[in-house]
């Protein structure tokens, strides 16, 4: 999906970190936008994440979200694939979970139902609140908009069952 | 004898000028300027040649109709001397007559390298001293001059009635060494009969050092021939370098008053319109707090008119292209997602742009007002 199309995001090789991550020529509104994302996600980094660009390409990011405590996904990495589109931030980013997770709002392929990622993406919104939006579905998950219905259901009726489960896909897939 | 000097002096003007003009890259209006100059001031000067007598008729037929070599004036110089005494005061007072015009054509040729104020001080002071060391002095300036460059002596020229015509031969012959020697034979006829009123120059040209108003009298006075076209070089080199000043410092006192002050109006527009745009003050938007920088959709700068440009009641800033793009897609301002007061139609962003328009005037038309 248009991966990269929209800007020449080209630069030397960054891990996870991007803050060697250097200042590409000509880039489109989008690659400037992304990377002052970048720069301000590195300068102060929301709690239990991280995120950067996957390999030197500036619309490929690979975020990282820690498990918050008190939750059944407590102490475990997930990791997400962030794709931006070209036309970004009119259109919001497309997030995969690449860690396997027992949420209703996170299908089996990874997709991820989250409202602002949607419809209800505003072009001011950044990848550091969608951050902190995904950390928080870890909180609370939005039941009533599932993405799994059998997870939000569970989620519903046996929330101590459902927190077993959750627990245990952490423990498996997110160590 | 003069109506045959008339026309060939006016074509030895014209063919000699040209190249002056064309050697100093001077432009061709300035030339026609000074041409037009020249011909009314040597017909002014020979109809007063010939109320004087017909001797100075062939003096300065001789020089200027035939082109001949100077050495005439050398072996008429001690009868020229007599009757250029007598013109001297005609000079004075057409140069004092002609202060206007002196000026006008200044400011006409101060594209002119040699009108440097720097060389030209040196040789207002060179002119000073001549007033008490005269044949070295004149001596100096006239091969100064020769060597240097024409632009003095010609520009000399035009105001320099009794000198006119032998500073033209200078020029139309072309073999300036024998000028050379020829003038400074003409310099030590001059001074030997100049040396009483020297005396009584002297003061003057010591105070001419100050004044340039002393300097131009003290040139005019002192002698008459090639010292008086010195002298007013020097006089009116310093008189140029005034005009220089007036023309460069905005800030210097000789500056007439009526002159409008170029820094105030350069600077206002700018200041003005960058005030009325950060304040937002014509647009009524100034409870919205701090204006940001760049725009928070693209990361661009903001200029002027995005600064100023609030299309949602929320306050939500952002520049013009990412208000378009969104109103080309869903028409939601970024800040509170409601749509914009605009229908997201195809005329929506027409209708923007033209009230842009009319902010860009009202800005404009508040910093006239505010400067008037």
């Amino acid at each position: 999906m248009a991966p990269g199309g929209g800007g020449g995001g080209r630069g030397g090789s960054s891990g996870g970190g991007g803050r060697s991550w250097p200042s590409t020529t000509s880039v489109s509104s989008s690659g400037k936008r992304i990377q002052k994302e970048l720069s301000e996600l590195s300068m102060e980094p929301p709690p239990d994440c991280s995120a950067g660009p996957k390999g030197d390409n500036l619309y490929h990011w690979v975020a990282t979200l820690f498990g918050p405590p008190g939750t059944p996904y407590e102490g475990g990495i997930f990791f997400l694939d962030i794709t931006f589109p070209s036309d970004y931030p009119f259109k919001p980013p497309k997030v995969v979970f690449k860690t396997r997770i027992y949420h209703c709002n996170v299908d089996s392929a990874g997709n991820v139902s989250l409202d602002i990622l949607k419809d209800g993406w505003s072009p001011a919104l950044t990848i550091s609140k969608v951050l902190v939006a995904l950390r928080s579905i870890f909180n609370n998950p939005d039941a009533y908009k599932p993405l799994v219905p059998g997870i939000a259901h569970l989620y519903l009726a046996d929330r101590l069952k459902h927190d077993e489960l959750a627990t245990e896909w952490t423990q498996r897939f997110a160590r | 004898m003069i109506s045959d000097s008339i026309p060939n002096a006016s074509i030895a003007m014209a063919s000699a000028n040209p190249k002056e003009f064309a050697k100093k890259k001077r432009a061709n209006r300035s030339a026609k300027l000074k041409q037009c100059k020249l011909d009314a001031r040597r017909e002014q000067w020979l109809s007063q040649v010939k109320n004087k007598g017909g001797c100075k008729d062939e003096v300065t037929g001789g020089a200027v109709a035939h082109g001949g070599p100077p050495l005439q004036l050398v072996t008429k110089s001690s009868r020229s001397i007599e009757k250029l005494e007598k013109i001297k005061t005609k000079c004075e007072d057409e140069i004092y007559g002609e202060d206007g015009s002196l000026m006008n054509h200044f400011s006409d040729s101060e594209s002119l390298p040699s009108n440097s104020p720097t060389s030209h001080t040196s040789s207002v002071l060179g002119s000073n001293d001549s007033g008490l060391n005269f044949t070295a002095s004149s001596r100096s300036s006239i091969s100064s001059i020769s060597s240097s460059g024409r632009s003095s002596s010609s520009s000399s020229n035009c105001f320099c009635t009794g000198n006119m015509s032998e500073e033209d031969e200078e020029g139309d012959a072309d073999v300036e060494d024998d000028c050379l020697d020829d003038w400074e034979a003409v310099a030590d006829a001059l001074a030997a009969s100049d040396k009483k009123q020297q005396q009584e120059h002297t003061p003057n040209t010591g105070s001419g050092l100050k004044n340039h108003e002393n300097a131009i009298e003290s040139g005019t006075q002192v002698g008459v021939g090639p010292t008086s076209a010195n002298q007013e070089s020097g006089g009116t080199a310093k008189e140029r370098s005034l005009v220089n000043c007036c023309a460069w410092r905005p800030d210097d006192a000789c500056r007439p008053q009526s002159l409008p002050n170029l820094a105030k109006q350069y600077s206002f527009p700018l200041n003005s319109e960058r005030h009325l745009g950060g304040r937002g003050a014509v647009w009524a938007c100034k409870n919205l707090g701090p204006t940001p920088t760049s725009c928070p959709i693209c990361f661009e700068d903001l200029d002027c008119t995005d600064s100023s440009f609030v299309p949602c009641s929320c306050g939500f800033r952002l520049c013009l292209f990412c208000h378009k793009r969104i109103l080309e897609e869903d028409g939601r301002c970024p800040g509170c997602r409601k749509q914009y007061e605009f229908e997201p139609l195809e005329g929506e962003a027409m209708v923007d742009g033209g009230s842009l328009t009319f902010r860009l005037g009202l800005t404009r038309s508040c910093s006239m007002i505010t400067r008037s």
